[in-house]
């Protein structure tokens, strides 16, 4: 793999993206709305301090029964709101690999790009950096700016919640790898997609599972502990490897050429 | 330069090329011409290494395709069908892409050297989105010649520009030609090949036939020479008739269309005889059959074959 060609496509990619106001304003636009959110609730329901009734109390998981009722409240719901963190490295990438991938077919720019002395992987790699970087490093930049905001909005006990290895774990470990089942998985789509737009909906199914984990966590049936998101981790690996082997079988030049419609 | 012995490219029950052989020499012309789904994009595709062969084998540029298809990508250089370029890029932005990607010595030497060529260095910082169509294609072509490749497929290079954006690009493409690289070129426009091709192959699934345009007009109609005359008598008639040399005349009112087997050496003694029997002769000249009716007349041949 010749490392000057990847850096030649990368820089291709990230010129071309920034230069596409609907993929920077759709960047900026998840990780801003997360933060604001976040903090947001924490601010207004520590500001209303109302008592919970017994409805409310009823989803605090055991592990946070010792604490102030409202603290444990705001610890559940930052807890699920931090999955929508997760959200970013799948739907970040998706904006980006379906555009650099799809959209070259659009453009008919792919062609002369497969005639060039670049291999498929040289390729792909150059692509899945592009697409997977900025967002991964968009999702760890907003959790560092939700941290800052949380120390002066969020009282202790939320705070150290929010800062606990289950999410450090998470952030490091997951972003990456849902980045990349999203940025394979967009790679397969466009195999059989013409329109960005669409490779992009279809990517969107991954973001059913993380949206079930959160449910699941909003009432109450899982808590998370560093276990379960290796447990997630480890999961979302093998099926990145499956999707990858999949990803790389589909894209060989003659297939795309031909069959690509 | 290539060198195709049966090439042959096959998609599912689909014969797109049947058994090919073609040879293109060094500093060549050679125009490809057939008809919408004959065969010629596919054929350059299977050339420059960006789709497998069904059967045969080719070496372009010495490499063999299937075995070494990266040497084979480093020493062409190709126009596509269209130009495909990164249209909210620059055009600099778009040459350096291409020259890292063929690994070019000095990127923004080779950068500038292609746009001031083909007169693009004062828009150079521009978004190629906003160039005409036939700035788009000189751009195109200025990619694929930044590595200085000895052999250039150029797939329909003037299709869908205007008459004077053509020009411009068939002028360049002369001067390339005059550079002494080899060039494949897949056209529709016939006088376009006429002008600037060595040789033409004509395919239709198949290779038809491949020769030079005048040989190709010899061995379809002959030669035949035009004379202009202010008046036919039937003295200048059987005086032209009489000749040993003259194959065959026809008159169209006062004009007598000759053939002859050299007109060259033939002619001074055709207008003596004319002038000897009381003929004014006004004009001469050669009887240039287009390359379209060359074309056409082969296509229905191939096409008969092909029912065959």
């Amino acid at each position: 793999m010749n490392g000057a060609k990847i850096c030649a496509i990368v820089e291709k990619e990230v010129a071309d993206a920034l230069k596409n106001k609907m993929i920077v304003i759709s960047m900026a636009l998840l990780p801003i709305l997360l933060v604001v959110m976040v903090l947001g609730t924490a601010y207004f329901m520590l500001k209303i301090d109302e008592p919970m009734d017994e409805d409310d109390m009823s989803i605090i998981p055991a592990e946070l029964q010792d604490m102030d009722p409202m603290h444990a409240f705001l610890i559940l719901m930052n807890d699920q709101y931090l999955f929508y963190f997760l959200l970013i490295p799948m739907m970040m990438p998706v904006y980006i690999a379906a555009y650099s991938i799809v959209g070259e077919k659009e453009t008919k720019s792919l062609e002369p790009l497969l005639a060039t002395p670049i291999s498929v992987w040289e390729l792909l790699v150059g692509k899945s950096i592009t697409a997977t970087v900025p967002s991964v490093v968009l999702t760890w930049l907003s959790f560092v700016v939700l941290v800052i905001g949380g120390y002066f909005v969020m009282p202790e006990p939320v705070f150290l919640a929010l800062i606990r290895p289950v999410w450090i774990v998470g952030m490091a470990l997951l972003s990456p790898l849902l980045a990349l089942l999203s940025v394979f998985s967009g790679i397969i789509i466009s195999s059989r997609m013409n329109d960005p737009r669409a490779a992009q909906q279809v990517t969107g199914i991954f973001v059913v599972p993380i949206i079930a984990l959160s449910l699941a966590v909003l009432a109450g049936k899982v808590f998370l502990s560093v276990s379960v998101v290796i447990m997630t981790a480890a999961v979302t690996l093998a099926l990145d490897c499956v999707v990858l082997y999949f990803a790389v079988r589909l894209f060989q030049r003659e297939t795309i050429l031909t069959r690509w419609k | 330069m290539i060198r195709a012995e049966g090439l042959t490219k096959r998609f599912g029950d689909n014969l797109a090329v049947d058994n090919l052989t073609l040879h293109v020499e060094r500093g060549e012309v050679f125009a490809f011409l057939g008809p919408n789904g004959a065969g010629k994009t596919t054929t350059v595709r299977m050339l420059a290494a960006l789709i497998g062969l069904t059967a045969g084998r080719a070496w372009v540029n010495g490499y063999q395709l299937g075995v070494q298809n990266m040497d084979v990508r480093r020493s062409v250089g190709i126009l596509t069908e269209a130009p495909g370029l990164y249209e909210r890029l620059d055009a600099v932005q778009n040459l350096q892409l291409h020259a890292k990607l063929y690994e070019v010595d000095d990127v923004a030497g080779q950068v500038q050297k292609y746009l001031q060529l083909l007169g693009l260095w004062q828009r150079r910082d521009e978004p190629v989105g906003g160039f005409s169509k036939g700035m788009k294609q000189k751009l195109a072509i200025a990619r694929a010649l930044l590595h200085e490749p000895p052999l250039l497929f150029l797939d329909e290079p003037t299709a869908a520009l205007d008459p004077e954006a053509a020009r411009t690009v068939r002028d360049f493409i002369g001067e390339v030609k005059g550079a002494g690289r080899t060039i494949f070129l897949c056209t529709h426009n016939l006088d376009e090949a006429d002008r600037l091709a060595d040789r033409v192959g004509i395919i239709k699934q198949k290779l038809i036939q491949v020769d030079s345009p005048g040989n190709l007009r010899r061995s379809l109609y002959g030669r035949r020479v035009v004379v202009h005359l202010a008046a036919v008598t039937e003295l200048v008639r059987t005086a032209v008739e009489a000749l040993p040399f003259v194959q065959e005349v026809q008159q169209v009112e006062n004009t007598l269309v000759i053939g002859l087997e050299e007109p060259e050496q033939q002619n001074p003694v055709l207008v003596e005889r004319i002038v000897a029997a009381g003929g004014r002769v006004q004009f001469v000249n050669e009887l240039r059959h287009s390359l379209e009716d060359i074309y056409f007349s082969l296509i229905q041949e191939g096409e008969q074959e092909l029912e065959k």
